[in-house]
């Protein structure tokens, strides 16, 4: 994503806009992949596909014109990606994800909390850790037994 | 009079003991959440959901609005205190009203905040009442092609409203629309767009798709720019303002409720606008405008009751029509849907007492906000202090429960992680993601008038300028997009949310 950085000395004016345009036109690509196999149908009765392609179409014509202006017009660098943020903000919330059902909230939370932790700079270990107990504990107080969400616990010691 | 039965009718649902009971504990933990700073009412309305599952429908929507005011209300205590406004809106709030803290006068700019959100939340709620009647009768004459016609109309108004540029604000509404459209489609049953995922075959839930671009997003972005958050250390000063200060401040906040109310309609997120075009006007009239900007009390009041006033008279295109004009009224349809209710123009006949009751709750919930917040600042005060190392877990965390609750689904919570993905890049990209919500929010909605349309007219396109009212709104929105473009218009439209 940041492959703009490098280029703004050259033709294009706005990497910004000019990988939003790349992005969003890889999108449309996706999409009109994906509706290939549906059926357009006819006015009188739509098919599944039309309003998928005809939308994937529009947005990539919009694209085009989004990218001849960033050759056009100058605007913004694109700053790099915080790789680090993505892998443990996002990777916290997949551990989540993963952990949630078979381990139970008791486990997932503290987990989340940690992973997370490992984000900032300015994390301190221990206090992380007292933390993602105390807000699990508060959490499991909270949505568990105050609320009676059917989130499980613990089941592989509580049995739910 | 018809008004004052029915008022009467909500008032005596919304001041049942439990119905209060959830319009207090409502605000109370949407002004908790939404004082964190970069969880904006979108995200806090996500996370907080699951809160009121189990409750009857009539009380889950009254908490439900009582967390969105309080969402509201944190925000702008956010901006006052700390300068970081949670969300478009408060920006301007931040712009005197940081500046009245640094000179120790903290208390009176979130009194006067109170006070003009108070004032403006029971004119809208008037409003509400009034005009809730004959826009229902004018929903149910509506047919399929005015329905879609209307919604291109606010989609438009949405490209008018948008921050920034005019075509980036309609590639992300076309943009939305194409993600609703991914799922099971309604007349054939066939897949669409779903990569052949079962995650996806019942369509992107929109909590999941709001908590990734907004909740997620915003973290990735606020640890990138480490926040100088200066919270306000000379304390906090007297929390009423001063008879003069509310001479001073009556006619900003009334001229504020006006413009909110009106703008707040208006089917395309007119609410953002509101509290830009009030501080501009105050400013304008100020008989001193060199104060704004430094501190001045109306640069609160006015946008602060803008605010409010537009928050809340955004309801009338989602109960009378069924339309949602934002994203968090997206969120409340997601909510009403739970618990079997379609919003729509049936509501108000079908459970007259559900209708009034929420709208009577929401008077109740604005008073209930003054109540709460004044004496309660100082542990907002201490909850800001929380430095982000400690908040931004805690958030992750909350987002999380809250998304693995809506349906008990692991998938949405990986989904919803590759959603954040997404509105970091759109962030990296200067893509805003609010016009992308409301095409999506519009999206499904629009395609099923239009195929409908379709059908009722054999195949004849020309069906949508051929009944009078859908063309008026389409020529509108024509009309809308027309100056949106036009140079001259386009400056003014960057000065006015530059609030200079």
């Amino acid at each position: 994503m940041a492959e703009g950085t490098g280029m703004s000395g050259g033709r294009i004016k706005s990497p910004e806009d000019f990988c939003g345009a790349i992005f969003l036109l890889l999108i449309c690509a996706l999409a009109l992949w994906q509706a290939s196999e549906l059926t357009f149908g006819t006015l009188r009765a739509v098919g599944p596909g039309l309003m998928p392609t005809a939308l994937a179409v529009l947005l990539a014509g919009l694209a085009c014109v989004l990218m001849v202006s960033s050759l056009k017009d100058d605007g913004p660098d694109v700053s790099p990606p915080s790789w680090r943020g993505i892998l443990f903000v996002l990777g916290a919330f997949v551990a989540f994800g993963l952990a949630v059902r078979p381990l139970g909230l008791a486990v997932a939370g503290p987990l989340a909390v940690i992973i997370a932790g490992f984000a900032s700079d300015e994390t301190r270990p221990g206090e992380t850790v007292l933390f993602g107990l105390g807000m699990t504990a508060f959490c499991i107080a909270l949505f568990k037994f105050a609320l009676g969400l059917p989130i499980p616990l613990a089941p592989w010691l509580l049995g739910y | 009079m018809d008004i004052i039965s029915n008022l009467a009718l909500g008032f005596s649902v919304a001041l049942s003991l439990q119905n209060l009971a959830l319009c207090f504990v409502g605000c109370l933990v949407g002004t908790m959440i939404g004082v964190l700073p970069g969880v904006g009412p979108i995200a806090t309305i996500a996370m907080l959901l699951p809160l009121t599952f189990k409750v009857d429908p009539t009380g889950a929507l009254i908490m439900l609005a009582g967390i969105y005011y309080g969402a509201q209300y944190g925000g702008s205590t956010t901006a006052i205190l700390i300068n970081i406004p949670g969300e478009a809106t408060s920006v301007v709030t931040a712009m005197d009203g940081h500046e009245m803290a640094k000179n120790g006068e903290a208390g009176k700019a979130l009194g006067i905040a109170a006070i003009g959100s108070f004032i403006a939340g029971s004119v809208a709620t008037l409003v509400i009442a009034l005009l809730g009647k004959p826009l229902t009768a004018m929903a149910l004459i509506f047919g399929p092609a005015e329905y879609f016609s209307l919604m291109v109309l606010g989609l438009a108004l949405a490209v008018a409203l948008a921050r920034g540029s005019v075509l980036k604000a309609i590639i992300m509404i076309v943009l939305g629309i194409l993600l609703s459209t991914i799922g099971t489609d309604l007349d054939t049953g066939e897949e669409r767009l779903t990569l052949g995922m079962t995650a996806l075959s019942d369509g992107i839930d929109f909590a999941v798709l709001a908590m990734g671009v907004f909740g997620l997003a915003e973290i990735l972005k606020n640890l990138e720019n480490p926040e100088a958050r200066d919270v306000v250390k000379s304390g906090i000063g007297k929390l009423l303002p001063t008879m003069d200060d509310m001479k001073r401040c009556f006619a900003p906040i009334m001229r504020g409720t006006a413009l909110g109310s009106i703008l707040g309609i208006l089917p395309g997120n007119g609410a953002v606008l509101a509290p830009f075009a009030s501080y501009t006007i105050e400013k304008k009239l100020a008989k001193d405008p060199s104060r704004f900007g430094k501190g001045a009390i109306e640069g609160v009041a006015g946008p602060e009751s803008a605010n409010n006033a537009g928050a809340q008279t955004a309801f009338i295109p989602l109960l009378t029509l069924g339309i949602p004009p934002n994203a968090v009224m997206a969120l409340m349809v997601g909510a009403m849907t739970i618990h079997g209710i379609i919003p729509g123009p049936l509501v108000m006949s079908k459970s007259p007492d559900l209708f009034w009751g929420m709208v009577a709750s929401m008077w109740v919930g604005n008073a209930m906000l003054v109540i709460i917040n004044l004496p309660m600042i100082g542990l907002w005060v201490k909850l800001l202090k929380v430095p982000y190392r400690l908040m931004f877990p805690a958030i992750l965390l909350f987002c999380a429960i809250g998304i693995y609750s809506i349906n008990n689904n692991p998938a949405d919570v990986f989904l919803t992680a590759f959603f954040g993905l997404v509105g970091y890049a759109f962030y990296k990209f200067g893509l805003e993601p609010a016009p992308m919500l409301l095409g999506f929010v519009l999206g499904k909605l629009m395609e099923q008038k239009l195929r409908q349309a379709l059908t009722l007219s054999r195949g004849s396109m020309m069906t949508f300028i051929e009944r009078p009212i859908s063309a008026v709104l389409l020529l509108i929105a024509l009309a809308i997009i027309t100056v949106a473009l036009l140079p001259s218009v386009r400056k003014g439209r960057e000065e006015a949310f530059q609030g200079d």
